[in-house]
């Protein structure tokens, strides 16, 4: 096994070294080339963090003798999901739904009577054709309400949503008063709006609030135009779920699909092949129903979350600039790495997965119960197919579910045979899929940087692969050939 | 029947000899197979007729020793080889692609072609006309897989027949069919020889034998033991000749008392042999040897008190108290360890260290929340290593290096570890040098020294009867008798193996 990790090992050595060499101008001074590039190596550790976490994963299971194919829809699936729980919405309270409106008697029906609307209140109506209207309440007869301006024209399918009055708003913009507000806090918003149509939406930054009156303070100054006359309606900002929360329910729904494989495969003796190609389609078809096939984001929660995929632990500054950091994504894969490898090295369970992956049989005959542990690294490859999911899905931000995750489980079952691992089970390394990701990711910089066309990317990878298996196959014949003869 | 006025012999062997790695399978081995006849060969497992076989089919090629066929002297080096010759081999087990159609399965790899394709209509009307001669009515566009056993056996037949073989070479054909399906089977042989067909047939059944053979040659340890013409052939005579011989001195014995009943199955009913009831005990510091013939429902029944498979009905007590075995691990946590038939797919993981396979059974019970605990591993590995004096540079060593006995050790190592209360062994010293036979043999009899039940199967009447304070014989999924250490024969079990009464 550790032949293995330096056969890998090296080719991903001479590998570096005359990409290197290839960027460099003159080619020996290899420091200033292109591939050891600071930015380039940051970039290249950040890949190698979220792919690893993927091949670790699939090699579980590869070592069990298995295969998932699911993992690259696994990982749509799981930003989806995250990007769905972690939904931002900002609503103004108790909206009343207008059902009709009759302009000539000024007129306007709502579908349900409200229950406090002095006359004089400000009030906003969104939606249909009028949409920003700023109108003040005459009276309120049951579910029909009279205001005081003129209506232009009918109206229906709008909302009419309660407004205050701005008492006042310091020069510089950034705190205003309004009657008292209780129920605003620090994180909603504020729509500022002037009876001309103008509106302005900011961010409440603090909440004070005194006898009958409450101060808000605003992110940024809405402009010089809202000091007088304006209205406010309060936006409540709501999230699905706490981001630990969100994470939680991803691990958990990942860990449950992986459960479902794992029996799916144990209990009905269905081929793993068959069994992850069908979670292929369908995760692939959920993400993209559960999204419209619209893309997928984190909206504002993306300031927060983007540090876990793309922060970075600086190491070399140049003045106050970050010249070097290590991505924090490649902590985290030092720390999965480290403990599958504990896992697989130095626990029992890892111990009967290299076991049963070799030999089920004599296994199960030693009294191993060979399907718990099966489905276990199942299990394990799922929730890390959904860590790696979350994180790319954070660092790209933006996913588009048809495409998101693409392929990814073929790389990751690429860099796990690189690496040493045996699809017939039973022999694999954690160190060594590392490496074999590793040199995949030089692969693909590879192509980048020496400018080859983007779309003989996977044809290149392919034969790269194909050589490596083969390498290996000539090698071991070589030594058994050797053996054979001492 | 075609009479013998022909001297020369079909198919003649003389003096061939074959050696595997450590086993001397044959030895100067002659026979003569004449034009329409059916010659048997018997012996006991072990005894060299599966090599032959092999030899005569092309499979293998002798060491020394020449074959005629026809009184022409040949050398078959393929399969290929032979059938061009007229020889047909029918294995045990049916070689036919189960998803294809009669015909094509008769024709596979022969197929007559027209305009470069396939040609069903030939291939439809020779098959009808093979199908009809072998008296099966069936149409040749059926699919194999809808066949019964002995229907696709006849197919077999009929592929043997089509490239015209004149001698067929059948190797316990009727090991898995139903009685009337054997005799028309038996129908079919005794047409096939009134067409001049000669067979050569193998089988356990000494009565089929008794029944079907114009001549039986008897085979013992890889040598013509004698020939029986047709009217010598009886049972008693097939005995005296497959047996008979002294038995060595290597069994270590040593005479315990015995304690109290470790194991009892009563009426076990195992899967494969539904209809019948087996109830025996085993105490504890007694070896109790299984005989009987291949297929006698042994392994079965040590698979059944190992958990490997579930018992239909019956029960089974360890130390006394009925224990329910859903699973290996079950058995293994009453105290009960097996060492299985196939040591390679069974007993080790070959690919694994020595140290590995030993502690693969008992790791968990020295971890702690799945921790694993190598400084007892490798105390544990060393122990057993030098215990059973394991050969090889040390236990890091790649199981699957090892020779067989050595692997039987690494096994038996994994067993012990976990200090059972009862021992099964299947086939313990299969395909073993002799000088581990003996190390086995000894560490059987020390095991029983200290207290463990032994239950051992095995197809070797001479270790049973060198090894067993007991022996249980089997026929046909059922205990037909039990020897006590005094009654110990090989006739005796042999009686009590092959006709049951």
């Amino acid at each position: 096994m550790n032949g293995k990790i330096t056969g890998i090992l090296s080719v991903l050595l001479v590998l570096c070294l005359s990409l290197a060499a290839a960027t460099a101008d003159p080619w020996y001074k290899l420091l200033e080339s292109q591939f050891l590039n600071l930015d380039n190596l940051m970039n290249l550790l950040s890949r190698l963090a979220l792919y690893g976490i993927l091949g670790i994963g699939v090699a579980f299971v590869i070592i069990s003798s298995g295969i998932d194919l699911s993992i690259g829809s696994l990982v749509c699936l799981c930003g989806v999901l995250l990007a769905i729980l972690l939904k931002v919405d900002y609503q103004p309270e108790r909206p009343l739904s207008v059902i009709s409106i009759e302009a000539a008697s000024r007129l306007i029906t709502v579908a349900e009577a409200p229950r406090s609307l002095p006359a004089g209140t400000v009030v906003r109506f969104t939606g249909g054709v009028g949409s920003g209207l700023v109108l003040t309440v005459d009276s309120v007869e049951g579910d029909r309400i009279t205001v005081r301006e003129t209506l232009k024209r009918d109206e229906r399918d709008g909302r009419l949503v309660q407004a205050v009055a701005v008492t006042s708003m310091s020069s510089d913009g950034l705190s205003l008063q309004v009657p008292l507000l209780n129920s605003a806090s620090v994180g909603d918003q504020l729509q500022l709006f002037l009876p001309d149509g103008a509106v302005t939406t900011q961010k409440i930054v603090s909440v004070s609030t005194a006898e009958n009156f409450t101060t808000l303070g605003l992110a940024r100054d809405p402009g010089s135009k809202y000091r007088s006359g304006a209205s406010a309606v309060l936006l409540k900002r709501s999230q699905r779920t706490p981001i630990p929360a969100a994470i939680l329910l991803v691990l958990l729904i990942a860990g449950g699909l992986g459960l479902v494989h794992g029996l799916l495969i144990t209990r009905l003796h269905l081929q793993p092949f068959v069994v992850t190609l069908c979670g292929l389609l369908i995760y692939r078809g959920v993400s993209r129903w559960l999204t419209n096939d619209n893309p997928a984001g984190f909206g504002e929660l993306q300031q927060v979350l983007g540090p876990v995929a793309s922060g970075r632990v600086g190491l070399a500054y140049r003045g106050e600039d970050m010249v070097f950091g290590i991505p924090i994504p490649f902590f985290l894969l030092l720390l999965i790495a480290v403990l599958a490898a504990l896992f697989l090295n130095r626990t029992i369970w890892g111990r009967y997965l290299l076991a049963l992956g070799r030999n089920e049989e004599a296994a199960r005959f030693s009294g191993i119960n060979t399907a718990r542990i099966t489905v276990l690294a199942y299990v394990l490859c799922s929730l890390l197919a959904a860590v790696g999911g979350m994180l790319f899905a954070i660092e790209f931000s933006s996913i588009s579910p048809s495409s998101f995750g693409n392929s990814f489980e073929l790389y990751a079952i690429a860099a796990a045979v690189l690496g040493g691992c045996s699809l017939r089970g039973g022999e694999g390394s954690i160190a060594g899929v590392v490496t074999g990701t590793a040199v995949m990711q030089v692969l693909n910089n590879l192509i980048v940087l020496l400018k080859i066309p983007q779309s003989l990317e996977a044809t290149i990878i392919g034969a790269v692969i194909l050589l490596g298996v083969l390498g290996d196959e000539l090698v071991r014949r070589a030594a058994a050939r050797r053996r054979l003869k001492s | 029947m075609i009479t013998t006025a022909d001297t020369t012999p079909r198919l003649e062997v003389r003096g061939i000899s074959k050696s595997f790695p450590g086993v001397r399978a044959l030895n100067t081995v002659s026979l003569r197979l004449m034009l329409g006849e059916v010659l048997s060969v018997v012996g006991e497992n072990g005894a060299g007729k599966s090599t032959l076989m092999k030899i005569l089919a092309g499979v293998h090629s002798p060491d020394t020793g020449s074959l005629f066929v026809n009184g022409r002297p040949v050398v078959l080096r393929s399969v290929r080889d032979a059938m061009s010759h007229g020889i047909a081999l029918i294995h045990q087990e049916l070689n036919l692609a189960d998803n294809l159609e009669i015909g094509a399965n008769i024709f596979l790899g022969r197929e007559p072609l027209r305009r470069g394709l396939i040609d069903n209509a030939t291939i439809n009307t020779a098959s009808a006309e093979l199908l009809r001669r072998i008296g099966l009515n069936i149409p040749p566009t059926a699919l194999v897989r809808s066949l019964t056993t002995g229907q696709q056996q006849m197919v077999e037949i009929a592929k043997a027949l089509s490239i015209n073989a004149r001698v067929l070479i059948m190797d316990e054909p009727t090991s898995s069919l139903s009685a009337g399906e054997s005799e028309r089977l038996f129908h079919v042989i005794r047409d096939l020889r009134s067409q001049g067909v000669s067979i050569l047939y193998i089988s356990h059944r000494l009565a089929e034998v008794q029944d079907l053979s114009d001549r039986v040659a008897v085979l013992r340890d890889g040598e013509n033991a004698g020939e029986l013409l047709r009217d010598q052939i009886s049972h008693d005579s097939l005995v005296r000749l497959m047996v008979g011989r002294e038995i060595s001195r290597f069994f270590t014995r040593t005479s315990h008392q015995p304690g109290p009943v470790m194991l009892e199955a009563r009426d076990l009913t195992t899967t494969a042999w539904p209809r019948h009831r087996n109830s025996f005990s085993i105490r504890s510091g007694e070896i109790v040897g299984v005989a009987g013939l291949v297929g006698a429902g042994r392994t079965e029944m040590l698979r059944t008190l190992f958990g490997v498979d579930q018992p239909l009905a019956g029960e089974i007590r360890v130390a006394g108290r009925t224990t329910l075995l859903q699973c290996p691990a079950d058995a293994i946590a009453a105290g009960i360890a097996l060492v299985p038939e196939d040591r390679k797919q069974q007993g080790v993981v070959l690919d694994l260290s020595i140290r590995r396979n030993i502690s693969l059974a008992s790791v968990h019970q020295h971890s702690q929340w799945g921790w694993l605990n190598r400084t007892v591993e490798r105390a544990q590995s060393a122990e057993m290593f030098q215990r059973l004096r394991i050969r090889a540079p040390d236990d890091s060593a790649r199981t699957g290096n090892l020779s067989g006995g050595n692997q039987q050790k690494v096994v038996l190592g994994k067993w012990l570890a976990l200090r059972p209360r009862v021992l099964l062994l299947d086939e313990p010293t299969r395909g073993i040098d002799v000088g581990a036979k003996q190390e086995i043999y000894q560490l059987m009899d020390e095991l029983a020294g200290q207290g463990l039940a032994v239950l051992f199967v095995s197809s070797e009447l001479e270790e049973v009867i060198g090894m067993s304070d007991r022996v249980l014989v089997m026929h046909e999924g059922r205990i037909t008798g039990e020897l006590p250490r005094s009654e110990l024969t090989e006739q005796s079990i042999m009686h009590l193996a092959t006709c049951g009464h």
